[in-house]
């Protein structure tokens, strides 16, 4: 009977165990990398990040920010940098659009529409998955 | 005997039974082992197709991303050509793609279906473009045995649907509309230019706002106003309720308004208002914030200073208020002027996990007609909610104190002073609806001295 049960039976679950874990943890690990970006002409700080995206700081010197969210990585980017859920954020910017009057960030549909839009916008800031040059990388996350 | 034989007999069965199945079990659990191991096989073998096919596929669209990022903007006026080591820096190192042609035939199908896509993504590329105006507004409905805003009705009604618009005009010039549709105390519906104001943005420091806009005293008036959606409560404290819905307070000025906040240090932000306006008139019982301008009366004039806290007392914020009027009773003749002095505290803690308002106003009016001095009144609430998941309790505590000699108050047909106490419970259905339900109590402790009793339900939502 111990020999039916044997550990030979475990083994190969343990494999593909491993196996999905290791998948996920390469899909965990190039999801890992966030990139802040902002066009290249916009003194802007890493300290500034969290106040640009929930629409605190909407000026950098004489420049008018334009804050862009891209969708294929809004969920990576509120967790690690503003460290809220897109519930929160949806929220947040709700009420300060109602009592301030402004407007919640754009969205692109994409790194290459983010690193596009940013390049071509004075002011524009945006997070990508992939680093990008021609740009102002502000932070690595 | 035979009553001693018959049991080992069927202990014997029972064994031989217990054997057979066990037997068979052993037989299926081996097969049931040996199947597992095969299907594990085939599982890991299809694994490892996953993987590779991830791994082309994910090469294959930094190839398509970086191409393009090297295509010139779809938009008119774009100007920012992709340096030509864009490619390189975008794939990031990525293997190189395997030709198609070398790929099983549904993966080439699935890459073929995913370079659409891509294309389509690069045909749409500048959605995000900046045009347009943005409008956003919220509606709620309500059901209980009075009226939530008007007590003389009772059943179901149509609170309000509240439209409002932040078009995007440039750099620094702001505006803000907000068109309200709300029942009236008449049980009409009624149309209200809530707020028209255009601005000029210095900075993030400093705005400045001109039309009518919601008078920022204490905190609730600004941050919640027609908001119902986000506010927690079922319905505004009565003694900053809407001028037209029993409220003894300006709630809207016509005028202009300086706003703005500045850090101060660390995560300590410091924010402030001053405002100068209409002077509000009283008629047919009601303030009125004399939208066309005015006749008779004064400005009014005031301010509010907070502080907003960081870091360990994140979501705390402290404040001060206070300004200064001349109302014109315009229902007597000839009209009547009272001098309204108001100082107010506030305190909000509002976090994951609470929301909690305090606000307290006193009143120190002079009767600049009849010359009966002045008179010393007080308002205030205490209300504390707490965030479980998707359901919000909460409780309130509000009263209002008005001196009845006092003409600003007597004048005014919710005058009258009074105290509530509410319990409710918020109940977010989604992100952006939520179900409110709140039994109250309310006492009028002059004028007519009399209380009742509220259960109330609301459904509000924003969109």
């Amino acid at each position: 009977m111990s020999r039916q049960r044997t550990p030979a039976t475990p083994r190969p679950a343990a494999r593909l165990l491993l196996a999905v874990l290791l998948a996920a943890g390469g899909a965990r690990a190039q999801a890992a990398d966030l990139y802040v970006i902002c066009n290249a002409r916009v003194p802007i700080s890493a300290a500034d990040v969290r106040d640009l995206f929930l629409g605190e700081k909407q000026f950098s010197g004489a420049v008018k920010l334009v804050p862009v969210d891209n969708s294929v990585a809004q969920s990576a980017f509120l967790e690690k940098v503003l460290q809220m859920n897109a519930a929160k954020y949806s929220t947040a910017w709700t009420k300060k659009s109602f009592r301030d009057g402004i407007n919640p960030p754009l969205v692109a549909g994409s790194d290459a529409e983010a690193l596009a839009y940013v390049r071509r916008t004075p002011g524009a800031c945006s997070y990508v998955t992939t680093p990008a040059s021609d740009v102002l990388v502000v932070s690595k996350q | 005997m035979n009553s001693i034989r018959r049991p080992r007999r069927q202990f014997a069965r029972r064994w031989s039974s217990a054997l057979l199945v066990a037997g068979l079990g052993h037989a299926l659990v081996t097969q049931a082992a040996a199947d597992d191991n095969d299907r594990i096989a085939v599982l890991e073998q299809k694994l490892d197709q996953s993987l590779q096919l991830i791994r082309e596929l994910a090469a294959r669209v930094h190839e398509l991303e970086a191409k393009i990022a090297q295509q010139p903007p779809a938009t008119p006026g774009a100007n920012a050509p992709a340096p030509a080591g864009a490619a390189a820096a975008a794939t990031g190192g990525a293997p190189p793609p395997t030709p198609a042609a070398a790929l099983p035939p549904e993966t080439a199908q699935r890459l073929t279906q995913l370079e659409q896509t891509v294309d389509q993504m690069a045909a749409n590329a500048g959605h995000a473009e900046d045009r347009g105006m943005a409008m956003h507004g919220f509606a709620d409905v309500g059901i209980g045995n009075h009226n939530a805003e008007f007590p003389q009705y009772q059943g179901a009604d149509i609170a309000e649907l509240d439209f409002f618009l932040t078009p995007r005009l440039g750099t620094n010039t702001r505006a803000l509309f907000e068109l309200n549709f709300e029942v009236a105390q008449d049980g009409q519906v009624g149309v209200d230019l809530e707020r028209a104001q255009i601005g000029y943005q210095f900075g993030d420091s400093a705005t400045l706002w001109i039309g009518r806009f919601h008078t920022p005293y204490g905190y609730y008036n600004t941050a919640f106003h027609h908001g119902q959606q986000i506010a927690t409560s079922l319905r505004r404290p009565r003694f900053i309720e809407f001028e037209d819905h029993g409220g003894i307070m300006p709630a809207h000025t016509v005028g202009m308004w300086l706003t703005g906040s500045e850090r101060v240090g660390g995560e300590t932000k410091l924010t402030y208002d001053l405002y100068l306006g209409n002077g509000q008139r009283i008629t047919g019982g009601q303030l009125d914030m004399n939208n066309a301008g005015n006749k008779r009366g004064g400005a009014i004039y005031g301010g509010n200073l907070g502080v907003l806290f960081g870091g360990r007392l994140d979501g705390l914020k402290i404040g001060v208020d206070a300004f200064q009027t001349r109302i014109a009773d315009v229902d007597v003749t000839p009209a009547y002027f009272t001098q309204v002095r108001s100082y107010g505290v506030y305190s909000v803690y509002d976090t994951d996990s609470w929301e909690n308002i305090a606000e307290f106003h006193v009143f120190t009016n002079s009767d600049l007609t009849g010359h009966t001095g002045s008179h010393h009144s007080d308002a205030g609430f205490a209300q504390f909610g707490y965030r479980g998941g998707r359901f919000i309790p909460y409780a309130r505590y509000e009263r209002g104190s008005f001196q009845q000699s006092d003409n600003y108050f007597a004048a005014q047909q919710t005058g009258q002073s009074y105290y509530r106490d509410s319990l409710g419970v918020r109940f977010d259905v989604d992100l952006v609806s939520a179900l409110k339900m709140e039994i109250a109590e309310t006492h009028f402790t002059d004028r007519i001295i009399s209380s009742f009793d509220e259960i109330l339900l609301q459904y509000a939502i924003r969109f």
